[in-house]
């Protein structure tokens, strides 16, 4: 079989364009007649807010400011939940929630305004740490209830996986929230086609949905709205969710003047999502043979104040949780819930990514207690061809996984190294 | 407003510009030369680079007046007669573009290290770029791409 | 930023001049590592801004019978190409080399590093073990300073740090620098340490031992001077100069939150300075 691509060295086709400095990413459009536009967000994590803008709409050049009041149809969007506020109305929820959208002739009237704008935050009791937010008198961020998602896996049967563990290690891990630091932080524009459609050129990673949650919120037809996909300088997931899309259609449409804004590092990181914060309870029990018997997990994601893909990753670390091991009798709970942290979504490994922090580590405990090698303990337990994981898929076609252990031992040297007591 | 000459990828300049202009600004908003790029503004990432006199320097902390009477290059001043430069074509050969948003600063940090140092080692290459943040590479194409680039410009 | 008005400096006398008229209104601009970011964020609302980084008498580095004088736009960058360097004042190397990165040496200056007054400037702990003198112009005149005194009478509205100077070190003497950051570059300084110490034999004969990051400001670490002073350098002596460092610190930094941290960091970064003497008195250059 001849082969075009595999086995050969393809040059990516916008590579030229990028090491010339041709490229063009958002902030890189400017077009003529063009406005700015300045995002006001919450400085408090969970408060009513009363807003006055009625100082700023009056400063030289502001052509207009944008609240809740100004969004013509729904107010709310989000990829799964619709409970991200295009502008937040009655409440504040997070530090960094967009409350208004000045628009003004220059930058510097954007400033001013800034200035102006009046917020009157009646401050609410807040929660920030997940298990403190899953309890009944926990405030509430939405609705009568912090837990968004509960996954459980079951297979097997837990108090027989006890009974043949003669090992057994319990430990409690935490992984942190993590910020994506694309490099280029948002900007975007919006301008109004002479038929009425309003187009919005951004850097995304959903077009499609942007398309969509921009036309239910601005009340057209998703055929009057078009999202144009610049070169895109980082995502790593945090472009998944909305940030300036909205607003900027809005204000287009209504000004009718092309649109434009380019977000400080600060205040991107004050806009996107981050990685989800993890509280890993484990349980885990072997044989006398190095065998796995048993793994009782409790996960709880922070989700912050939106779901994002909060559902989505606290499933996928659900059903990683065992790692890539075969264990017979498993248990696993995990929660996606809301508190007034930044909110979480996609980030590299959805989910995936933190659990092993503690499997991996699970292992290296109880091949520890074993007086194994935490390499040959693992070597017992890993899938392989034909292995049924704890969700029951079966696993037919390759699974290379201990080759690869086998070539890391030989590069680290670990086997020989574990032998000599090093 | 204060007046400025500045000479910018072999283009001498004589303009009018606003006392609160970095010379970012000054290079992207009046002078059309977007392809260097602001990603922190506090020179932390290195993206905004171009050469100023023979040094690399961060152009979000250099104020627009404190230009006058420079020499500045800036990525679209590499290529030259439809001809890309070598450190250019090594970028693209060795798969050290991603994003691309990090890339106009480093192909210029990478430039000037070969100008002052035509044989760097691998600690030195490291040392030339470490002031380029890039979130997609892992900077291991950086280094493959540099050492293309020394070989090319011993070529030429 | 809300600037009126830029100066192009072109000499001294101009400059002081300005800064004698403007007083609070007006702000020097070198390098700009520093002051863009403040500009920026409104820290310093300046209505006339001054550069003098072309300013010819700031530049560079001279020598002469006694003094070694650097001049206060000298970058981090000239000074670590500068020959002065590469001996046993390679501490000032050292340091200046870990500053930021390539990008924020070729700009960033000495002057600056000074008048910013940060606690965590890299370049002022190996001056002040240096026992610099900081020379300030005004209209009212000259001023001289010792770095050491510096930060209790820092510099004024109306002044403009003219250069830095210290005496011209003899064979015996050698300069020491050690820094903790989160990483090797753009970190800014958790730590750092910088000794100049003279042999005679073994023993030392004059030392002065200045940190970074550990007060409020760059200062002498006396306690660790005097433990030191005519003892020969050894694992003993060494480890008892970490322990009077952590006792002034346990003093000096009570109740902050970074002290555990700070007390178990300084052992490494105290007895890297420290063996890098010692291996310079041995004859042999640790670098």
């Amino acid at each position: 079989m001849k082969l075009n691509m595999v086995g050969k060295n393809i040059i990516r086709v916008d590579a030229e364009a990028k090491v010339t400095g041709e490229a063009l990413y958002p902030q890189d459009i400017y077009l003529d007649n063009m406005v700015y536009g300045k995002t006001v967000r919450s400085t408090k994590p969970h408060a009513y807010i009363k807003v006055d803008i009625r100082e700023a709409e009056k400063v030289d050049g502001v052509l207009k400011v944008f609240t809740y009041k100004d969004v013509p149809n729904k107010n709310e969007h989000g990829v799964v939940l619709k409970d991200h506020e295009v502008f937040a109305s009655r409440k504040a929820i997070r530090v960094g929630e967009p409350i208004a959208f000045i628009v003004a002739e220059t930058v510097r009237a954007c400033e001013e305004a800034y200035r102006k704008i009046r917020i009157d935050y009646e401050e609410l009791p807040a929660v920030f740490d997940p298990i403190e937010a899953m309890k009944e008198d926990a405030p509430k961020i939405h609705g009568d209830s912090n837990i968004i998602y509960h996954y459980k896996l079951r297979r097997g049967d837990i108090e027989e996986g006890k009974k043949k563990s003669k090992y057994i290690v319990e430990n409690v891990y935490k992984s942190p929230m993590v910020e994506h630091a694309f490099l280029q932080p948002e900007a975007g524009l919006a301008y109004v086609e002479e038929d009425g459609t309003v187009v919005v050129v951004i850097a995304t990673q959903y077009p499609h949905y942007d398309r969509e949650e921009v036309a239910i919120n601005l009340g057209l037809p998703e055929e009057k709205v078009k999202i144009i996909n610049t070169n895109v300088g980082g995502a790593f997931g945090a472009r998944e969710d909305i940030t300036a899309q909205i607003h900027l259609a809005l204000a287009a449409m209504v000004l009718k003047r092309p649109v434009k804004v380019i977000y400080s590092r600060e205040e991107s990181f004050l806009a996107h999502s981050k990685r989800h914060p993890m509280i890993m309870k484990y349980k885990t029990g072997a044989d006398e043979n190095g065998y796995l018997q048993y793994m009782e997990a409790e996960i709880i994601g922070d989700a912050g104040a939106h779901c994002s893909w909060a559902m989505n990753v606290l499933r996928k670390a659900g059903v990683h949780a065992t790692g890539p091991y075969v264990i017979p009798h498993v248990k696993v709970d995990s929660y996606a819930v809301y508190t007034n942290n930044p909110f979480t979504g996609a980030m590299r490994g959805f989910g995936a990514t933190q659990v092993p922090i503690a499997h991996e580590q699970q292992m290296d405990a109880l091949a520890e207690k074993l007086g194994m090698n935490p390499i040959e303990f693992r070597m017992k337990n890993i899938f392989r061809k034909g292995s049924i994981t704890a969700t029951g898929q079966v696993l037919v076609d390759s699974v290379p996984l201990d080759r690869c252990i086998e070539a890391v031992d030989k590069s680290f040297k670990f086997s020989q190294l574990w032998k000599e007591g090093k | 407003m204060v007046d400025i000459s500045l000479t910018v990828n072999d283009r001498l300049y004589e303009i009018s510009i606003d006392e609160n202009m970095r010379l970012i600004d000054v290079l992207r908003d009046e002078l059309g030369l977007i392809g260097t790029k602001e990603g922190c503004g506090e020179g932390e990432c290195g993206a905004c680079t171009v050469i100023m006199d023979g040094e690399i320097v961060n152009s979000c902390l250099v104020m627009g007046f404190q230009a006058n009477g420079s020499n500045i290059v800036t990525i679209e001043g590499l290529k030259k007669d439809g001809k890309l430069h070598p450190v250019q074509r090594a970028y693209i050969e060795a798969g050290a573009v991603q994003c691309g948003f990090c890339i106009p600063g480093m192909v210029l940090a990478t430039k000037a290290l070969l100008d002052k140092n035509p044989n760097p080692s691998d600690e030195e290459i490291r040392e030339g770029i470490s002031g380029n943040l890039c979130r997609c590479t892992g900077y291991n194409k950086m280094l493959v791409a540099t050492k293309k680039a020394m070989v090319y410009m011993k070529g030429e | 930023m809300d600037i009126k008005k830029v100066y192009m400096g072109r000499s001294v006398e101009e400059v002081v001049r300005l800064l004698g008229e403007y007083e609070n209104k007006a702000k020097v601009i070198a390098g700009g590592t520093d002051i863009v970011i403040a500009l920026r964020n409104k820290v310093i609302e300046p209505e006339l801004l001054i550069d003098i980084s072309k300013v010819e008498e700031l530049k560079g580095i001279k020598e002469d019978e006694e003094y070694i004088t650097i001049g206060s736009i000298t970058t981090f960058t000239e000074i670590v190409e500068s020959e002065i360097f590469q001996s046993n004042l390679y501490g000032l190397h050292k340091a200046c080399k870990m500053v930021g990165s390539p990008q924020i040496r070729n700009k960033g200056t000495i002057g600056g590093n000074i008048a910013n007054g940060s606690p965590a400037a890299d370049s002022v702990p190996p001056l002040m073990a240096l026992d610099s003198i900081v020379t300030l112009l005004s209209i009212e005149g000259t001023r001289e300073i010792s770095l050491e005194d510096y930060y209790y009478d820092s510099i004024k509205e109306n002044e403009l740090l003219v250069n830095v100077k210290f005496k011209k070190p003899k064979d015996n003497q050698v300069l020491t620098f050690a820094k903790l950051g989160l990483r090797k570059a753009l970190a800014i300084s958790r730590l750092t340490l910088s000794s100049f110490i003279e042999f005679d034999d073994n023993i030392i004969t004059s030392i002065r031992v200045a940190s970074g990051a550990l007060a409020k400001f760059p200062m002498r670490e006396k306690e660790v001077e005097d433990y030191l002073l005519g003892k020969s350098l050894n694992e003993e002596t060494i480890e008892g100069a970490i322990e009077a460092l952590r006792n002034s610190m346990d003093e000096r930094l009570k109740g902050r939150p970074t002290l555990p941290y700070k007390r178990i960091a300084i052992s490494t970064i105290l007895r890297e300075i420290l063996e890098e003497a010692l291996v310079f008195e041995k004859g042999v250059k640790a670098w």
